[in-house]
């Protein structure tokens, strides 16, 4: 009899054991990032951190493969019905974390949070509307004919309308998008993507699950359970992933490179990015900064090429204009005018020979090596007299004061949303306007209507070529004028150990699909 | 009287300590390289290749060279630069000189401090004994890093970091002196008791002289030596301290470079390389505080009359 048992049982185990392997998301992934998520509301902040959230509990319409084409995610298919809409198809029997079931509704619910949040608005301002034709159809509108369509439903990750809707006990609305403030979003979180967030203590460690009921069951994905830790300190970044404490981390710092390529437990993967980090100089706080002249000296003062090469040990591409190469508005006559000469003379010219005195503030643990950049710019600025008083600030609190435009000069980093030259405009150096989102996160509050109108131009040519030179011209205008203070475009590293396989899951914007991710 | 004759060098040369001095090697060596790290920074601007302070000077282009003797090696920087593309031996005089300001200031205050509560709670004794030694008791509960801690981020955010970046120094001398001034005053406090009831004071007293009087000019010069010897400790543990806070990111700012702030900017790169830029102002750190301490522990010899005269 108890051999029967056993062997029952044995042939249970084997039967019941290929299916495990294949269905089951048993393994656990911990991991360590510079910095967790802020909020749990993706609409509340346009910013990697926020997206990298998205791509884990939340789905998009549309995503981007490693190779910038598109692939279908929660929508199906689409086709062109004029060129001023797109149809889509919604993948059926989609579920979300609290149990609802994915429709057109949460779509337009999701659209309509989308025009609203102050960080979102821009991007979609080209959209007028959405038509809902069915549960599983919809359309999107635009006013004029846009190019960017597709690139743009990337950013639309279906929210659960149901479970957004109505009011918390306290009486405030559920949908309220509430930027630095506590809301019920900010808090609460209902996606259709593979993970749901199981707890979050914040700047602590932030838990993940795998959804039971995740919809794409063909995703090689076998992470159960997703434990990222925030770990600031570069050096004991690393030193965690060395010592076997945590599985994957991101960013690699660049001192750390060789270390972690010499070590053969470890598996290293770099690409080139297309991320520009920049300083604004705020006008508005600032008399000087309106003059062009004083822009100018504190632009010809700055050494990208240093900053490149020691500080981010060549990880990153020097630079003097916002679009990288490879995009559209990337003008090639444009290169980092270092010249210390120059710049004092500037000063000189412009009556400011015996410098002045500006505050300046940088995240330190949002991009790579940001505290020490702005520790270096601000030694830069010496050799022309202006002293900065400079604050480095933890992500979380960077932000609000970024808001607030607290600082003379303020740094940022940006990623094109659109994989687009007009996205760094729109957002970086349009004349800062509420209303359309324009401008939003330009924290120089500068303005130069020409320019914007030459952008706005652009972006509705379907000329590509003529889009092309109309862009270059608007970046070569804002060199001239010396808007801004281009550094450099960042590299990207990510550094996992051997058995788990990260490369298949990354890509140039910095979203890991972990949801895919496979651990042996 | 010979003594009045007699000038303090040569009661000094007479004396017990300069006895003990001249026969312990340990002493010998370690109030030299004392002498010779005090004199170094002090005279720091006049020794630095260049000023650290001074922004305009850096270079990011000399970031990260290696000591003199290593591949890469600039001869304009002996010790190498820091990430900034600071000369570290620069930068160490001007942060030895930091740390000691702040150890002497700090150990200044609290000996200011502790010895007028301790006097006072020992000698009146009563209430004010009683009061000032629960605020004392107090304060102990609470750790040093604690208080400096949250007084320091209080000062950051009141003053703004350019402001801070100049007052840096004093508010450290501030809180370290403020938050350790038990240690002395209880000290001060034993020996104050244990003094109180000589014939000495009960003279003094049917003398008619006031108790301020007794208190500093009787009572204290007899109480004096404990509390050299605990300041010396002091001086150490406030140079430790204020090390732990810089590394901590609430000491002095990377403009003004304490060795304990530069020790916090070379860990990013103590494992990737440029191991120099901790490992020196480290080295330099430990070995002012072991020479400190081992003056403090050859003090607490001599001046322990239990030891040499038993």
């Amino acid at each position: 009899m108890k051999k029967l048992i056993a062997a029952f049982l044995g042939s249970m185990v084997l039967a019941a054991a290929p299916v495990a392997l294949s269905a089951e998301a048993t393994r656990e992934l911990k991991m360590a990032y510079d910095a967790d998520p802020v909020t749990l509301d993706i609409h509340e902040q346009l910013s990697g951190g926020i997206l990298q959230l998205s791509h884990m509990t939340f789905d998009p319409l549309v995503r981007w493969t490693s190779d910038l084409s598109f692939e279908p995610r929660l929508a199906e298919s689409w086709e062109r019905v004029d060129e001023n809409t797109m149809r889509f198809k919604l993948r059926e029997g989609v579920k979300f974390h609290s149990g609802n079931e994915l429709t057109t509704a949460d779509v337009k619910f999701t659209f309509n949070r989308l025009k609203r949040s102050q960080d979102f608005k821009a991007i979609f301002q080209p959209f007028s509307g959405i038509n809902i034709i069915d549960d599983y159809t919809f359309e999107l509108v635009t006013s004029e004919p846009y190019p960017l369509l597709l690139n743009t439903a990337t950013y639309i990750f279906p929210l659960d309308s149901e479970f957004y809707s109505g009011q918390t006990e306290d009486g405030k609305d559920k949908d309220a998008i509430s930027k630095h403030g506590s809301s019920f979003a900010s808090e609460n979180l209902s996606g259709t993507g593979p993970y749901v967030v199981t707890e979050r203590k914040q700047g602590v460690r932030v838990e993940f699950e795998r959804f039971d009921d995740y919809w794409d069951t063909e995703s090689p994905g076998n992470v159960g359970r997703i434990v990222l830790t925030p770990i600031k300190e570069n050096n004991t970044r690393v030193s965690a992933l060395l010592s076997g404490g945590v599985d994957f981390i991101a960013p690699v710092p660049p001192n750390d490179l060789e270390r972690i390529k010499r070590d053969k437990n470890a598996n290293l993967v770099t690409m080139s990015g297309t991320r520009i980090i920049l300083f604004h100089m705020n006008g508005e706080r600032v008399e000087a900064f309106k003059d062009p002249r004083v822009r100018q000296a504190i632009a010809y003062s700055i050494n990208q090429e240093g900053i490149a090469a020691k500080i981010m040990k060549g990880f990153a591409t020097p630079a003097a204009q916002m679009s990288p190469a490879g995009y559209q508005g990337h003008n090639e006559s444009l290169s980092p005018r270092f010249d210390v000469e120059k710049a004092q003379s500037l000063m000189k010219e412009a009556g400011y020979e015996d410098g002045f005195t500006i505050s300046m503030m940088a995240p330190n643990n949002r991009y790579v090596n940001d505290d020490k950049i702005a520790q270096a710019v601000a030694a830069m600025l010496a050799r022309i007299n202006i002293t900065v008083d400079l604050k480095t600030l933890p992500k979380a609190q960077y932000w609000t004061e970024y808001d607030n435009r607290a600082a003379d000069m303020m740094m940022i980093g940006w990623h094109a949303d659109t994989e687009d030259s007009a996205n760094f405009f729109e957002f970086l150096t349009f004349c800062p306007d509420a209303d359309s989102g324009a401008g939003q996160y330009n924290a120089g509050n500068y303005c130069n209507p020409e320019v914007d109108a030459l952008v706005e131009k652009a972006s509705v040519e379907t000329d590509l070529d003529k889009r092309a030179a109309m862009l270059q011209e608007a970046e070569k205008r804002l060199y001239d004028d010396a808007a801004f203070v281009p550094l450099h475009w960042q590299d990207l590293a990510w550094a996992s150990k051997k058995k788990v396989n990260i490369e298949p899951v990354l890509n140039v914007m910095n979203f890991p699909y972990l949801g895919d991710l496979v651990v042996e | 009287m010979t003594t009045a004759t007699v000038s303090r060098w040569d009661r000094f040369r007479e004396s017990f300590v300069w006895y003990s001095f001249k026969r312990d090697k340990v002493a010998i060596i370690s109030f030299l390289v004392l002498l010779l790290m005090v004199l170094a920074a002090i005279f720091a601007p006049l020794l630095a290749p260049a000023n650290p302070y001074d922004l305009a000077q850096i270079n990011i282009m000399n970031s990260e060279m290696p000591p003199v003797g290593l591949d890469g090696a600039d001869p304009a920087f002996p010790l190498g630069t820091d990430a900034q593309g600071r000369d570290l031996l620069s930068t160490i005089l001007y942060g030895t000189r930091v740390s000691l300001m702040i150890g002497f200031g700090a150990v200044l205050l609290q000996a200011v401090l502790g010895i007028l509560f301790g006097l006072m709670a020992g000698y009146l004794g009563g209430k004010v004994d009683a009061i000032l030694m629960r605020i004392a008791d107090v304060q102990l509960s609470f750790s040093t890093l604690m208080v400096a801690i949250i007084v320091g981020a209080v000062f950051k955010a009141s003053f703004g970091n350019l402001m801070f970046g100049e007052i840096a120094i004093y508010m450290l001398i501030f809180i370290i002196g403020i938050a350790e001034w038990p240690q002395i005053a209880r000290t001060v406090r034993a020996s104050v008791l244990a003094e109180k009831k000589k014939e000495y004071v009960e003279a003094a007293r049917v003398m008619g002289f006031g108790t301020r009087r007794i208190m500093f000019r009787h009572i204290l010069p007899n109480t004096l030596s404990p509390i050299f010897v605990i300041a010396t400790v002091q001086i150490a543990n406030a140079i430790i301290s204020e090390a732990a806070l810089s590394f901590l990111g609430l000491g002095m700012p990377e403009t003004q470079p304490s060795l304990g702030s530069l020790i916090k900017s070379g860990f990013d790169y103590i494992q990737s390389g440029s191991w120099w830029i901790t490992l020196i102002p480290g080295l330099v750190l430990v070995v002012l505080v072991l020479v400190i301490n081992l003056l403090g522990d050859w003090l607490r010899d001599v001046m322990n009359p239990r030891l040499y005269k038993g």
